[in-house]
């Protein structure tokens, strides 16, 4: 079963995918649109690709500090939550979800995810 | 042939890099470290911009945004200015910004 | 009144900070043998600040063409990074450590200290 597909089961979650840093491809699960999707990997895709800019800039500055390669990211707003690992989002609801739960199991199952960006 | 670039008021320093960020070329009152720092952070840049136009073109629905042609970074004293695989850094008080667009846009072509 | 100890007693806690809304470093506090210092962290909250404003321009964009709300307005960003995770929410931050990380408590305790919720 893909990342996707895992987290599209756990509670709360309204939809995961994956997308191709190319920017060429996306795949999801959940109960959003295609083009509802397509959107969500192309903002997923800009914010990943910009934080990997701002760690490499943080690295320079304080090289071997612990953050780099980035692993993901979390937005936080006041009903959903999206959380990024390597190129793998996951929309979910706050009230309906752990949102330690979903980020584990994405650390997890993306532990060996290249971090080349290609 | 970017060298040349140096020419124009305001511009302190060129760099180019490839569609895969490496950097091929830079000249200027940078040492190459800094060059080539210039040329990542640009390649960095550019792919930030377009991330953004694709997503005006996405939530607006107008088109025009994509392909980004460039982008500029005013600063307080220096800009930074870069049109496809080309950076330079300009003093603000010495350099015109429309016409190091159009050299770097010219340039770009070479 | 903002805690900063507070934030520190999360597990893993590595540094709590305050910024301004233009990412600038207010206050901060740094656990004895953290690796980062006061301009590492200066530079932490200035990119989340950066990405904050990035993902509320998401959110806006998000909005308007799906039905699926509840995303704006931002509270804030996480920078899940190699060792350590940045917790943001409002104008207040927690790094701690990505093996320890608890990111619902990380909220609760950043909300309770006056984080935007």
């Amino acid at each position: 079963m893909s990342v996707a597909a895992e987290l599209a089961n756990m509670p709360g979650v309204v939809a995961a995918g994956e997308y191709s840093y190319r920017g060429d491809r996306f795949t999801f699960k959940g109960q959003i649109s295609d083009e509802m999707a397509r959107m969500a990997a192309i903002m997923c895709r800009a914010t990943t690709m910009s934080e990997h800019m701002q760690v490499g800039m943080l690295e320079q500055y304080c090289p071997g500090c612990g953050s780099s390669p980035p692993q993901g990211w979390i937005v936080r707003g006041p009903a959903m939550t999206v959380c990024n690992i390597a190129n793998v989002f996951c929309f979910i609801d706050n009230d309906k979800s752990s949102l330690n739960a979903v980020v584990a199991l994405m650390r997890k199952r993306l532990a060996g995810a290249s971090h080349d960006l290609v | 042939m970017i060298k040349q670039l140096l020419a124009i008021d305001g511009v302190m320093a060129v760099s180019r890099f490839r569609d895969d960020g490496a950097f091929v070329e830079g000249y200027g009152v940078l040492p190459e470290a800094e060059l080539a720092a210039l040329a990542h952070f640009a390649h960095d840049y550019k792919r930030i911009v377009q991330g953004n136009a694709d997503q005006l073109s996405m939530f607006t629905g107008i088109n025009g945004w994509t392909p980004p042609g460039g982008w500029i970074v005013r600063g307080a004293r220096m800009s930074v200015c870069s049109v496809a695989n080309l950076v330079c850094t300009v003093d603000n008080a010495d350099g015109n910004l429309s016409e190091v667009m159009e050299y770097l846009t010219e340039a770009s072509h070479y | 009144m903002t805690d900063l100890n507070k934030l520190m007693v999360l597990k893993g806690a590595q540094a709590a900070f305050l910024m301004n809304d233009r990412g600038e470093l207010q206050q901060h506090v740094l656990a004895d043998g953290s690796p980062l210092d006061e301009t590492a962290l200066d530079l932490l909250a200035h990119m989340c600040v950066a990405n904050n404003a990035i993902a509320t321009m998401q959110a806006r964009g998000w909005e308007a063409n799906s039905d699926n709300k509840g995303f704006y307005p931002i509270n804030g960003f996480t920078m899940i990074g190699m060792d350590w995770s940045a917790i943001t929410d409002g104008n207040l931050g927690v790094v701690v450590s990505n093996k320890d990380a608890d990111y619902e408590a990380a909220y609760q305790a950043l909300a309770q200290q006056g984080g935007a919720g």
